[in-house]
């Protein structure tokens, strides 16, 4: 037993870290907000700390520096798929896309896509139009599918590997931006006097923190374990990234919610980081699918594969 | 025991309804967007109401009302507020600038502010917190000093709903060497008045929600002060707790709930099993939430301390309409991420989440609501 990553994947998020806090963290997410066409700035820092290489399938070594790198991205904020860039297919990078049409994050950052359904088909889709542009998807995009998306008989297990994947780096894009929300928290209750001294003095207030931390920490476990699932036994992983992802969707909404609240009326408003932080993670927490139905999702994945990954399950034969 | 509003109320009810179908359109979801038609709709719906005697329904015949009773009352705001609140920002001055000034103010104060708002001709905003006093409103630092006969006011004021659009504030200010709760003094200010800025504050909410208004020696007549100099606590904790019940989100929520499933059924779709659960669930809640601000509704009418009752109704309410956001959002899917007339239900829900993310901090946080709760349960003064 030793779930800590490797030294090599920690310092590489150090370095992308610092990477992105020189173009201004979650700045470059209001700028982008702005202005999408400086997401290029973003795509050519990614392309300089080696996103190309870091395809998780590769290796476990690699498939740490992915997760990282997602981790790290999700805390700024970042206005890029990064998940979805790492895992290539034929060189098009891969999205989860819902059951009922094609809708990417991004969607209109590269000229064509992989996507895959949940019932196991999949295309080559490419942006219609531009981003939806709201406060809640300002850069989610619908695309068209370049031939009818392939049936599921003909799924291709390359695809299911691909899912798993996504789903796995998408919650480190999460963990991320929550253990960030987190940390934005506490920082403001640090600094924030009411009724004579900082919030943090009040016990109310360090309980949330405190929950609010637990629940990240318990995330963080969640993403490792189902990092290692799919190093040692990729073909029963599926359970164990889906309790990933379902366990990230339920963090991020107590987790949004309390530090967001936390942040008082400050906490809406756009230059103040928590509101930027909470608006674009929405299409990560809604894409391809929303807690409900994930956990719907899970259910059967149990029901199919098992448990038991760390403690067997059943009775003594 | 009755749960029965009564007839008269239920009248009410469709005969509101029936105005806001002709009145309102489809896609209408309040006044703070970026479209100026939309604040024309809400002044045009106000002045429609008050030829109606509908806008000051429950207000004393004395004072342009039509002496209605608070049934009468929470069916208006249950309607308005279920239907995005088509008296856009004037919902204020009905709901708690006019009955604080009815109780604090001259009858000078009476003749001047009253009518304008029974008419439904003029907006009001809440000048209350500010950057160093939010759920510590007593630390409040704005300060009016004495001059010639009037005042001059001086500070800052943060979060100033509508100040952008609003013709007059009640303004909490300090007065004299009191701290904390003695010396806040309530104001009547002119907008206009010189020495006044406002700057909107960009947010999650959208336009007009929240401003910044500074105040720069602004010059105000001895006849601006509402009540006692020294007295604004009182009116504070009256307008709060008018403000706390005033809202009826709950109606909003329920509203959403039913138009969503109907709109389900017209495509021939049901809610799928683990949605449908949580959706009942929501709906029960829901009616907690209502029958806990009918309590509150009570109380008041009562002439109790409204405080205790008010907070728990807010405290139910404003998780409600947290509780309610995410399942419509669950039950949305990705829909949820469209916004504006296309959206679903014409981008209410879209709405009602970034809305109702903001529901407990507004008019004091859901953590001051249950300090509040916990005072009244312990046997402590407020
Ligand atoms: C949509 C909206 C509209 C508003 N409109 C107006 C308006 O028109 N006029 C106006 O005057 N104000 C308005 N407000 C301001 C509102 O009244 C304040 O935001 C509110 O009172 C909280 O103050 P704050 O934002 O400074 O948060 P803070 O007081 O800084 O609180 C931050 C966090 O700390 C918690 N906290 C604070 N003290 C304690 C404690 N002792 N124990 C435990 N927890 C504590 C709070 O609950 C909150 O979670 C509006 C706010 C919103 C969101």
């Amino acid at each position: 037993m030793n779930p800590v990553l490797p030294r090599d994947a920690v310092e590489f998020g150090e370095t992308a870290r610092m990477a992105f806090e020189s173009v201004g963290g979650i700045q470059a997410a209001r700028r982008a907000e702005a202005d999408p066409t400086s997401r290029a700035e973003v795509s050519g820092l990614l392309t300089s700390l080696g996103i190309d290489d870091l395809d998780p399938r590769a290796e476990a070594d690699t498939a740490a520096a992915a997760a990282v790198l997602c981790e790290e991205a999700g805390r700024v904020a970042l206005s890029y798929p990064v998940a979805g860039a790492v895992l290539r297919t034929g060189g098009l990078p891969t999205a989860l896309v819902p059951p009922h049409h094609l809708r990417v994050d991004h969607g209109d950052l590269f000229e064509a896509w992989h996507v895959c359904r949940p019932d196991g088909r999949a295309s080559t889709a490419r942006a219609t139009g531009p981003a939806l542009g709201t406060r809640l998807g300002p850069f989610v995009c619908d695309l068209d599918a370049d031939d009818d998306l392939r049936p599921v008989d003909h799924a291709d297990p390359a695809d299911a590997e691909l899912r798993n994947w996504w789903l796995t780096l998408s919650g480190w894009t999460i963990l991320g931006a929550l253990d960030r929300a987190v940390e934005l928290a506490t920082a403001h209750t640090r600094d924030r006097v009411q009724f004579g001294k900082p919030l943090t003095e009040f016990q109310t207030v360090r309980f949330q923190l405190a929950d609010a931390a637990i629940a990240v920490a318990g995330l963080r476990e969640l993403a490792l374990f189902a990092l290692w699932r799919l190093d040692v036994a990729p073909d029963r992983a599926r359970p164990d990234v889906l309790a990933l992802r379902s366990h990230a969707l339920d963090v991020a909404r107590f987790v949004l919610r309390a530090t967001q609240q936390l942040h008082g009326a400050s906490g809406l408003c756009d230059e103040v980081d928590i509101s930027i932080l909470v608006r674009h993670l929405q299409p990560a927490l809604r894409l391809p699918a929303g807690a409900e139905d994930t956990a719907i999702e899970l259910v059967a994945a149990i029901a199919a594969d098992g448990f038991d990954g760390l403690f067997p399950h059943g009775r003594v034969a | 025991m009755d749960f029965d509003l009564g007839e008269e109320a239920a009248a009410l009810r469709a005969r509101l309804r029936t105005l806001i179908e002709a009145e309102i359109p489809g896609d209408f979801l309040g006044a703070f967007t970026d479209d100026p038609a939309d604040l024309e709709t809400t002044q045009r719906f106000c002045a429609l109401l008050a030829r109606e005697g509908l806008l000051t329904v429950a207000w004393p015949a004395e004072y342009g009302g039509a002496g209605g009773s608070v049934w009468d009352q929470t069916v208006v705001r249950e309607e308005m507020w279920a239907h995005h609140e088509p008296r856009g920002p004037q919902y204020m001055g009905l709901n708690w600038v006019g009955p604080a000034i009815m109780a604090f103010g001259t009858d000078e104060q009476k003749r001047r502010h009253l009518p304008p708002i029974a008419e439904g001709s003029v907006i009001w905003c809440q000048g209350f917190s500010e950057p160093d006093a939010g759920s510590d409103l007593a630390a409040l630092a704005t300060r009016a000093t004495p001059d010639g006969d009037g005042w001059r006011i001086r500070g800052q004021k943060i979060w100033t709903s509508y100040a952008g659009m609003a013709r007059w504030c009640v303004l909490a200010g300090r007065v004299g060497p009191g701290e904390r709760h003695e010396g806040i003094t309530m104001f009547l200010v002119p907008m206009d008045a010189p020495g006044i800025t406002v700057v909107p504050i960009d947010s999650m909410l959208g336009p007009h929600h929240l401003n910044e208004v500074f105040l720069d020696d602004v010059p105000v007549g001895p006849d601006a002060v509402l009540g006692e100099v020294g007295g604004g606590w009182a009116v504070i904790r009256r307008a709060l707790a008018h403000e706390r019940v005033g809202i009826a989100r709950y109606a909003r929520c329920e509203r959403l709930l039913s138009l969503l499933a109907d709109e389900l059924r017209d495509a021939g779709t049901q809610l799928p099993e683990h949605l449908g659960v949580q959706w009942a669930r929501a709906l029960t809640q829901v009616r907690v939430a209502r029958l806990l601000a009918y309590r509150a509704v009570l109380a008041q009418e009562a002439g109790g301390p409204p405080d205790a009752a008010a907070s728990a109704a807010r405290i139910a309410v404003t998780r409600c309409d947290q509780l309610v956001a995410e399942l419509l959002f669950q039950v949305l899917g990705d829909r949820s991420l469209e916004a504006g007339p296309g959206a679903a239900l014409a981008g209410a829900i879209e709405d009602h989440w970034r809305y109702a993310q903001a529901a407990t901090v507004a008019s004091g946080t859901l953590e001051v609501q249950q300090m509040i709760v916990a005072k009244d349960l312990l046997g402590r003064p407020g």
